[in-house]
C-alpha cells in the first residue's frame, strides 16, 4: 500500500505492505532511525514511539494502523519540554553508555513524568519493566527519574507561588 | 613527563550522551539501509552432515537477486589459534546454523526468497552435542581432518588431537607429594555452567563496498584491526586491500571482539560490485552467537589445618563448539583465574578446549574468568567448611600479597588483594544496617533462607599492541587518531581525551577523537580484556610526548627560553612559575606551519613482558599476566524455600582500579558488569535442542536482567595497586563482572546450607538443591585424579605442537 504518516508534526509518504511493523517503515524509508530495531517482538522497548500521546513499540504496530494518527519519535521527543529535561537530566547523570536502549528510555521516562512523577524508585522501576538496557545496570537512570520527577515538582511550585 | 593526574578533569562528560539520547547517533545498523543491497544466510538445518549437493542456480534468478557466493568462493581457513574454520560449510557441516550460501538482493524479503530456492542434500552424520559426548572413546570427529589444520599460534608444548582442540598445562612444584602429605585435608569440588548470550542491543553488522579494487567495511565492530586481517585471509585477499572503519558501536561485551558476520558483506560486495549490508535478525543472532562458552571444572587441594593451600589441581574442560576460535586461547587464562588469587604450595591445572557439533562459542566479558572464579570460590567455602575455618578469615590470610607466587611462578607485586578485603569489612560494617528500611520487602521475605557471601577475584589487563597518532592543530586542539572503538564503555569520549588534555595542558573538550579507521592508523589489538584506557593511552601518552618535545624545542627558539623550563598548560606554552609568560598553543601551533611544518605526534604500545618460572607453563600464549587486576565482591541473598526464587538484597564491590581516571565511568561499568553478572549467576540460562540447535531465541526465552530486578551497587574504588598504565590506571570495565557469579553461589550456598555447584540458580535449579533432587547440568565428565595431562582422549595420534616454539604473543 501507498500511504501517510504524520510524524512529529509533518506529513511523510511511505510504500509497505500494511502489516509492515511501523519501525521499519521509520527507519528504512522515512530516515528516522532513533526507533531502534532490537528484538521486534515488543520486549525491549528500543523502538518505543508516541502514538496520540502513548508510548507504544513501534515493531508490534502494522503501518496500516499508524495513519491518521499523531507519532511522536525521539527526533520529535527533543521538541517536548518534559522530554528534553529528561534528555537533559540524563546526560547529566552520566548515565548513558552505549546509547541503543536510551530514545526508549526517554520515551518511557516522559511519559511516566506527565502521568504520574514519582520520586519512588519502585514505581519508577515498574515502570520501566518494557525497557531492556544491557549495559548501564538501570540504576542511574532510575535516579534520573526521580530526580528530574522532584525537580518539576518544586519548578511547579515555583510557578504556582511566582 | 609533564602528566600530573591532579591535571586531569576527572568529571568529563561524555560528548556522545546527547545525540544518544536524542536518537540521532548513527550506529551501522542505521545506515544499512541507505541504498544498499541486503544480504540474507542460509544456514545448515543439521548438527553434523555431509553436503552431498548445494545448487544455487534456480536461486541466481529469483527476483531482486545480485550476488550469491558459497564455499567454492572462500576456500580459506582461518582461526585465532588454529585455522580450522571457513567462511562457509565445506564438503562438511558442523553445527546447526552454520552458514552455506551468502545472497545478496535489493530487499532482504527477496535474498530470503532466494534462499528457499537453493538446491541442498546433506546426508546426516552422528554428532556430539556435549564434551562428555566428544571426549568419549570413538566418538565421532567435528573435525576429522583435525591434524591437517594450520596451527596459527604456536606455543610451546601444547597438545591437541580428535576432538581435543586444545590443551594447555600448568605445574609448579610437587603436588602429588602435597596430596600425599599425611597432615592435610584434601576437598575435591566440581562445577559446571552453561553458556552465557550477550545480547547487546545492537546486533553485529556492517556494510561493505568495494572501491577501486580494495574493500570498504563499516563494521560494529570491538577490532577493526581483526576484522581486517581475517577478512583479508577468509577471501585470499591481501591484507593492505581491507579498510575497517567503526561508527559507534551499540554495545558489544565481547560478541564484536572477533570477526565473523563481516567476510559475508565484503565477499558479496566484491562478487556484485554493489554495496552490500548484512544485519542479523535478532534470532539468527542468537543462533550463531559467539556466547560465553559452558565449562566443566573440577578442582581439588590439599590443606593443612592451619589454612594452607600446599596442593592444587583442577581441570577445566572449555566448550569451543565447532571450531577453535576464542576458547584454544582462552585455555591460557585458567592459569592466570583458577590458579591466581591465592597463594599455593603447588599446583597442577589443565585446560582444555573441546570441539563439539554446536555454535561456535567467543568471547565474553571478563572470558574464562567468571566461571573459573565461580568454581574457585565455591572450592574455598568448601574447603573452610572442611577444615572448619572462617572463610573470611581463610581468605584474608590466604590471597596472594607482595612478593608472592603465582600459578605460573609470576611474582606479584604489592599487597592488594589483603587490604581490598579489610576495605569490604568496613564497608560491610557501614551498611549492617536493618536494608534501607524496606519493610515491606523485609515482611515479604519473612520465612526466606538468608546468605551471605565475600570472594575474592584476579583479572588481568589484556595488553597488546596499539598506535595513536596526535595532532597538534592551528587552532591549539587536537585530533586524537586510534583503532580505538567506543562501544559504550566511554573510554573514546572519556579516559582518552582527558589522557591527552592533560598531557598537552588542554581541555579536554579541545580534543577531537577520530572514529576508528584502520587506513588512518597504525594496528591495535581491539576493544577487550580491559586494554583500551591503558594500551591507547600509553600509546596517546608516547605520542603527547614527541608533541611537547617539538613543542617546548620551538617555543625555546621563539621564546628564548632553556626548552627544560618549559610547560604546557592552560593552552599555553609557558615558563615554569611564570604563570601566563609565553605565548598559547595555538599561536605557536601557526609559528610551526613556517618554521617546522605542522606538529604531530606518534605513539606505541606493546606489554613489556613480565617473567614467570621456567617451565611451568605449556599451551600457553600468556604465560604472567602485566597487569593483573583484583576485586572484591559481598552479598547478601534472600532464597525463597518455597519456589527456589533469590533476591539480592546488598551488593558491594571494592576494585582494584590502580587510578581512578573517571570514578563517575567506572561506577557505571561496575553497575552494569555486576547487573551483567547477576544474569549470569540467576536467569540467563543457554539450552540446547537434542540437534544442538540453541533454543533461546529472543528476550522473551532469554531473560536478561530487567530494571526491577537490580539494586544500587555499593561501590569502593581501590587504588594506587601497582600498573604499567599511564598514571598508574588499570581497565575497569570487564572486571565487575569477574566475581558476580562466585558471590551469588556462595550466598546462596550458605542460606541453603548445601552445595551449589552450578549457574545459572534459576528458582528451578535452587529449589532442586534444597530438596536434594537430581541437578540439571551435571558436570560433563568425571574426574579421576591425579589429573592426567597430555592425554589425548580418542586417537593414538597426540600431537604436540612445536615442542621448542617459544610463546609467542597473539597479534
Amino acid at each position: 500500500m501507498r500511504g501517510k504518516l504524520h510524524i512529529n508534526g509533518e506529513w511523510h509518504s511511505f510504500h509497505a505492505d500494511p502489516a509492515t511493523p511501523l519501525h521499519r517503515v521509520l527507519r528504512e524509508q522515512i530516515g528516522l532511525t532513533g526507533a531502534k530495531d532490537v528484538c521486534g517482538e515488543g520486549f525491549c522497548g528500543a523502538c518505543l514511539v508516541e502514538v496520540e500521546g502513548e508510548p507504544v513499540a513501534a515493531c508490534l504496530l502494522p503501518v496500516a494502523l499508524a495513519e491518521c494518527t499523531q507519532i511522536v519519535t525521539i527526533e520529535g521527543l527533543y521538541h517536548d519540554p518534559v522530554g528534553r529535561r529528561v534528555m537533559a537530566a540524563l546526560e547529566a547523570e552520566d548515565a548513558v553508555q552505549c546509547g541503543m536502549c536510551f530514545p526508549g528510555m526517554v520515551m518511557t521516562l516522559t511519559h511516566l513524568l506527565k502521568t504520574d512523577p514519582t520520586t519512588d524508585r519502585e514505581k519508577v522501576k515498574h515502570a520501566l519493566v518494557g525497557n531492556i538496557c544491557r549495559c548501564t545496570g538501570y540504576e542511574r537512570i532510575v535516579s534520573t527519574a526521580c530526580r528530574a520527577a522532584k525537580a518539576m515538582a518544586e519548578a511547579d511550585v515555583r510557578e504556582e507561588t511566582a | 613527563m609533564n602528566l600530573r593526574p591532579s591535571l586531569a578533569s576527572t568529571a568529563f562528560a561524555r560528548r556522545d550522551a546527547s545525540d544518544k539520547l536524542r536518537g540521532r547517533t548513527c550506529f551501522t545498523v542505521d545506515q544499512a539501509y541507505q541504498g544498499h543491497l541486503q544480504a540474507y544466510l542460509l544456514r545448515a538445518d543439521v548438527a553434523s552432515g555431509e553436503i552431498l549437493r548445494l545448487n544455487v542456480s534456480a536461486a541466481r534468478q529469483m527476483p531482486g537477486v545480485r550476488a550469491i557466493v558459497t564455499a567454492a568462493d572462500a576456500p580459506y581457513q582461518f582461526g585465532i589459534g588454529v585455522a580450522d574454520q571457513r567462511l562457509f560449510a565445506t564438503g562438511r557441516v558442523r553445527y546447526k546454523g552454520e552458514p552455506l550460501v551468502a545472497i545478496a538482493a535489493d530487499t532482504l524479503e527477496q535474498a530470503k526468497a532466494a534462499a528457499g530456492a537453493v538446491e541442498i542434500d546433506i546426508r546426516p552424520l552422528p554428532a556430539v552435542i556435549d564434551m562428555a559426548a566428544a571426549l568419549t572413546e570413538g566418538a565421532p570427529l567435528v573435525h576429522p581432518d583435525w591434524d591437517g589444520h594450520e596451527v596459527v599460534l604456536e606455543a610451546r608444548g601444547a597438545r591437541r588431537g580428535g576432538n581435543l582442540a586444545w590443551e594447555s598445562l600448568v605445574r609448579r612444584g610437587d603436588v602429588d607429594a602435597a596430596f600425599a602429605r599425611p597432615d592435610v585435608t584434601i576437598v575435591e569440588s566440581s562445577f559446571a555452567v552453561g553458556r552465557q548470550i550477550h545480547m547487546q542491543l545492537e546486533p553485529r553488522s556492517a556494510i561493505a563496498s568495494y572501491i577501486d579494487g580494495r574493500l570498504h567495511l563499516v563494521a560494529s565492530t570491538q577490532a577493526p584491526w581483526t576484522v581486517k586481517n581475517v577478512t583479508a585471509r577468509a577471501l585470499g585477499l591481501p591484507a593492505s586491500r581491507v579498510r575497517v572503519t567503526a561508527p559507534a558501536v551499540g554495545g558489544g561485551f565481547g560478541a564484536k571482539y572477533g570477526c565473523t558476520i563481516e567476510p559475508y558483506a565484503a565477499a558479496l560486495a566484491m562478487a556484485c560490485g554493489k554495496s552490500v549490508a548484512i544485519v542479523p535478525s535478532r534470532a539468527e543472532e542468537m543462533l550463531s552467537c559467539p556466547c560465553r562458552e559452558n565449562a566443566d571444572i573440577q578442582i581439588r587441594s590439599a590443606v593443612t589445618a592451619d589454612g594452607h593451600i600446599v596442593g592444587r589441581e583442577a581441570v577445566v574442560l572449555m566448550d569451543c563448539g565447532a571450531y577453535g576460535g576464542e576458547q584454544i586461547y582462552l585455555t591460557t587464562m585458567t592459569a592466570h583465574t583458577l590458579g591466581s588469587a591465592y597463594r599455593l604450595g603447588s599446583v597442577r591445572l589443565v585446560s582444555r578446549a573441546v570441539y563439539t557439533n554446536t555454535a561456535p562459542n567467543g568471547a565474553f566479558r571478563a572470558c574464562n574468568g567468571v566461571y573459573n572464579i565461580f568454581a574457585l570460590e565455591s572450592h574455598t567455602d568448601e574447603i573452610c567448611q572442611a577444615i572448619g575455618m572462617d572463610s573470611f578469615e581463610f581468605r584474608r590470610r590466604n590471597v596472594l600479597g607482595d612478593g608472592d607466587l603465582g600459578s605460573t611462578g609470576q611474582v606479584f607485586q604489592g599487597d592488594v588483594l589483603g587490604p581490598m578485603l579489610d576495605k569490604m569489612a568496613l564497608l560491610r560494617a557501614k551498611d549492617d544496617s536493618p536494608l534501607s528500611g524496606k519493610s515491606s520487602a523485609d515482611a515479604r521475605h519473612e520465612g526466606w533462607l538468608r546468605g551471605r557471601a565475600t570472594t575474592v577475584g584476579t583479572w588481568f589487563v589484556f595488553v597488546g599492541p596499539s598506535a595513536a597518532t596526535v595532532n597538534l592543530n592551528p587552532d591549539g586542539s587536537a585530533t586524537l587518531v586510534t583503532a580505538g572503538v567506543e562501544i559504550g564503555q566511554g573510554t573514546m569520549m572519556q579516559s582518552l581525551p582527558q589522557i591527552v588534555a592533560a598531557e598537552l595542558g588542554i581541555a579536554p573538550a579541545e580534543v577531537v577523537v577520530h572514529q576508528a579507521d584502520t587506513d588512518a592508523v597504525g594496528f591495535d589489538v581491539g576493544v577487550g580484556g580491559g586494554r583500551t584506557t591503558v594500551s591507547l593511552g600509553a600509546a596517546a601518552v608516547a605520542a603527547c610526548a614527541e608533541i611537547r618535545q617539538k613543542v617546548t624545542d620551538l617555543a625555546s627558539r621563539l621564546m628564548q627560553v632553556p626548552s627544560s623550563k618549559l610547560i604546557l598548560t592552560q593552552g599555553r606554552v609557558e615558563r615554569q612559575g611564570h604563570p601566563g609568560s609565553g605565548m598559547t598553543l595555538a599561536s605557536l601551533a601557526q609559528e610551526a606551519l613556517q618554521i617546522t611544518g605542522p606538529i604531530s605526534g606518534n605513539g606505541s604500545f606493546t606489554r613489556p613482558g613480565v617473567a614467570a618460572l621456567e617451565g611451568c607453563t605449556s599451551g600457553h600464549f600468556l604465560e604472567a599476566v602485566d597487569i593483573p587486576v583484583f576485586a572484591v565482591h559481598d552479598c547478601e541473598v534472600a532464597v525463597d524455600p518455597a519456589t527456589g526464587h533469590v533476591e539480592v538484597l546488598r551488593y558491594h564491590v571494592v576494585q582494584d582500579v590502580g587510578y581512578a581516571l573517571n570514578p563517575s565511568a567506572i561506577e557505571g561499568q561496575i553497575q552494569g558488569g555486576v547487573v551483567q553478572g547477576l544474569g549470569y549467576a540467576l536467569h540467563e540460562e543457554v539450552t540446547f535442542t537434542s540437534d544442538g540447535a540453541i533454543c533461546q531465541n529472543g528476550f522473551g526465552s532469554y531473560r536478561v536482567p530487567l530494571a526491577q530486578d537490580v539494586i544500587p551497587v555499593v561501590i569502593e574504588l581501590h587504588e594506587g595497586a601497582p600498573s604499567i598504565g599511564p598514571w598508574g590506571t588499570k581497565g575497569a570495565g570487564e572486571v565487575p563482572i569477574l566475581n558476580v557469579g562466585a558471590t551469588i553461589a556462595c550466598a546462596v550456598s550458605q542460606a541453603a546450607g548445601l552445595r551449589v555447584q552450578q549457574l545459572p540458580l534459576t528458582p528451578p535449579h535452587v529449589l532442586a538443591i534444597l530438596q536434594g533432587r537430581k541437578l540439571p547440568l551435571p558436570p560433563d565428565h568425571v574426574q579421576a585424579w591425579p589429573a592426567r595431562p597430555g592425554f589425548i582422549p580418542h586417537t593414538t595420534k597426540s600431537a604436540k605442537v612445536a615442542d621448542n616454539l617459544k610463546g609467542k604473543d597473539r597479534s
